[in-house]
């Protein structure tokens, strides 16, 4: 499987112009920013805040956008075709992705900034945010798989947004029923818990088994993409 | 190139067939929409076969420019945007929205990635069946041009649509692909055709059955026998009766290969299959049609007979 960059480059021209011609699609940059403005504080509550910020952003922003764009693909029949040029599937997996993970990193960073968000400790929330795009991205192609039409796709992400966005806030029930505990290892609610622990200065060591947790979940979602990918290709 | 057979519910749909392709020849195959679906799903596992499908969508929020770029990027394809531009004359939409084009030409444009394919091989699904005129005439000369290069299969269900730039045309039914023979319309003289009218004649034998009239072709019957004087006519293990004399049949039917081989019997030759001695002067004739019809044959007529197939 041979990668060319020069094609990489192709598709994501191509699909940035579909995007951000698509106002459909493209309204959803608006959401993080509009979010960051709202929920904007100095108090004490910031790193929930914010991490509600960041976690609904990543699926509502970087999974939906990747869904739609494969979806459409597939909806058009475009794909077939795009199969049998010289592009090799891996192409325009990496083309939408890098796209996708580009937007996804121009938006969060803005509504950091609107948010007034600030740590001494920024390497470590780069890289946790990093990584979570990385992860989203990969939900992203597998909802955008499991569908046939863009409907379908923008339905697909309700799940996502249901269980990785308000995992976290279901943790209040953790006493009452232990099993709930089980959330605690979602990327979102282990984003939460590093940015709360940033907010009270852990140094990086202690932070690392956050990152972990969430860099696991980010190699198993893009293997499962990756393979998913594939095989769904294969089968048409 | 070669498909294999193909059976749907024990049925068989396509026989296995072998296209021979060449360059510089465009072929049409032209089958039902049953056939044609499957003979894609076939053509589309062949190697280095590029298949353009009816369903193939655009990117309708590109402009025709931007997708040719991107045609020309993904593809590896050589040719500047600005030369692909005049060959397909598209100069004047170049900055057009896909989705604001008309659909002759939204259809006109996706055909038009057959150009970029780097296949040898190209199948073409129903590609004039919507074009508009204009689309047509440009597509025909496109695709003239690119056979010099490539090989080209069109498919549709459509005979006219695959006269507009096939060289030659197949049908293919379940018995397999069968070459339609094409004879320019000018280069045959028409007064033959006049004579030909004049010669034509309806040889139809009609019989009555439970007092319905039915006609049958000659190749259809199987013999012909005389019952108290009244012609009855055996098809296919049935009877009917006619009103005509055997003379008269057999004045009609003698050019169809039918045989008085008895004072009350006429036979239909193609369907005899055997000529049984019984003694020396008894014979008959058994038929190939199923059940055990055997016609007796005359020894005066025997002689006339074995003239008649040189034995």
């Amino acid at each position: 499987m041979n990668v060319s960059l020069k094609r990489i480059q192709a598709i994501i021209v191509k699909d940035y112009k579909e995007f951000s011609r698509n106002y459909a699609i493209s309204v959803m940059i608006l959401f993080p920013l509009l979010f960051a403005f709202m929920y904007r504080s100095d108090g004490a509550e910031q790193a929930t805040m914010y991490a509600f910020v960041i976690n609904f952003s990543l699926a509502m922003l970087t999974s939906f956008v990747q869904a739609c764009l494969i979806a459409e693909e597939k909806e058009r029949n475009t794909l077939r075709s795009l199969m049998m040029t010289p592009a090799s599937m891996l192409d325009v997996l990496i083309g939408k992705s890098a796209l996708v993970f580009i937007i996804s990193a121009a938006v969060l960073a803005l509504s950091t900034y609107i948010f007034g968000y600030d740590t001494s400790n920024m390497m470590v929330l780069v890289a946790a945010i990093g990584i979570s795009i990385l992860l989203y991205t990969a939900v992203g192609t597998i909802c955008g798989l499991y569908s046939k039409t863009l409907i379908e796709a923008s339905l697909s992400i309700f799940p996502v947004l249901i269980i990785f966005t308000m995992g976290p806030f279901a943790l209040v029930f953790e006493e009452d029923y232990p099993f709930v505990k089980v959330l605690r290892y979602l990327p979102s609610s282990q984003l939460s818990e590093l940015l709360n622990a940033l907010e009270i200065g852990a140094t990086t060591n202690e932070l690392i088994m956050n990152l972990v947790i969430i860099s696991i979940w980010a190699i198993v979602l893009t293997v499962i993409s990756f393979v998913l990918y594939k095989k769904r290709l294969m089968d048409r | 190139m070669k498909i294999q057979a193909v059976v749907v519910n024990g049925q068989k749909i396509i026989p296995s067939i072998e296209v021979g392709l060449q360059k510089q020849k465009v072929i049409g195959i032209q089958t039902n929409v049953q056939r044609k679906k499957i003979l894609l799903a076939e053509l589309a596992e062949q190697p280095d076969t590029y298949v353009s499908l009816v369903e193939q969508g655009e990117y309708k929020r590109l402009t025709v420019e931007e997708l040719l770029r991107f045609m020309k990027n993904i593809s590896g394809h050589d040719k500047p945007v600005g030369t692909m531009l005049r060959l397909f004359q598209l100069e004047d939409l170049r900055k057009m929205k896909i989705s604001h084009l008309p659909s002759s030409k939204q259809i006109y444009l996706s055909l038009l990635r057959i150009y970029y394919a780097h296949q040898q091989t190209i199948v073409l699904e129903e590609p004039y069946f919507q074009l508009e005129e204009q689309e047509r005439l440009v597509f025909a000369r496109l695709l003239q041009e690119l056979s010099a290069e490539k090989r080209i299969i069109i498919l549709t269900s459509n005979l006219e649509d695959a006269l507009i730039s096939c060289d030659e045309i197949f049908r293919l039914d379940n018995a397999g692909l069968h070459q339609l023979d094409f004879a320019d319309a000018d280069s045959e003289p028409p007064v033959q055709e006049e004579i030909e009218e004049a010669e034509f004649k309806v040889q139809k034998i009609p019989t009555k059955k439970n007092d319905k009239v039915i006609l049958f072709n000659p190749p259809e019957i199987d013999y012909i026998e005389s019952i108290n004087s009244m012609a009855v006519v055996h098809v296919g293990g049935e009877t009917y009766s006619c009103a005509l004399t055997l003379a008269e049949l057999e004045e009609r039917l003698q050019h169809y290969g039918f045989f008085r081989c008895h004072r009350s019997y006429i036979v239909n030759l193609q369907k005899v299959r055997e000529l049984i001695t019984w003694t020396k002067n008894s014979y008959s004739l058994r038929l190939t049609t199923g059940q055990d019809s055997v016609v007796p044959l005359s020894r005066t007529k025997l002689v006339e007979l074995k003239k008649l197939l040189n034995i």
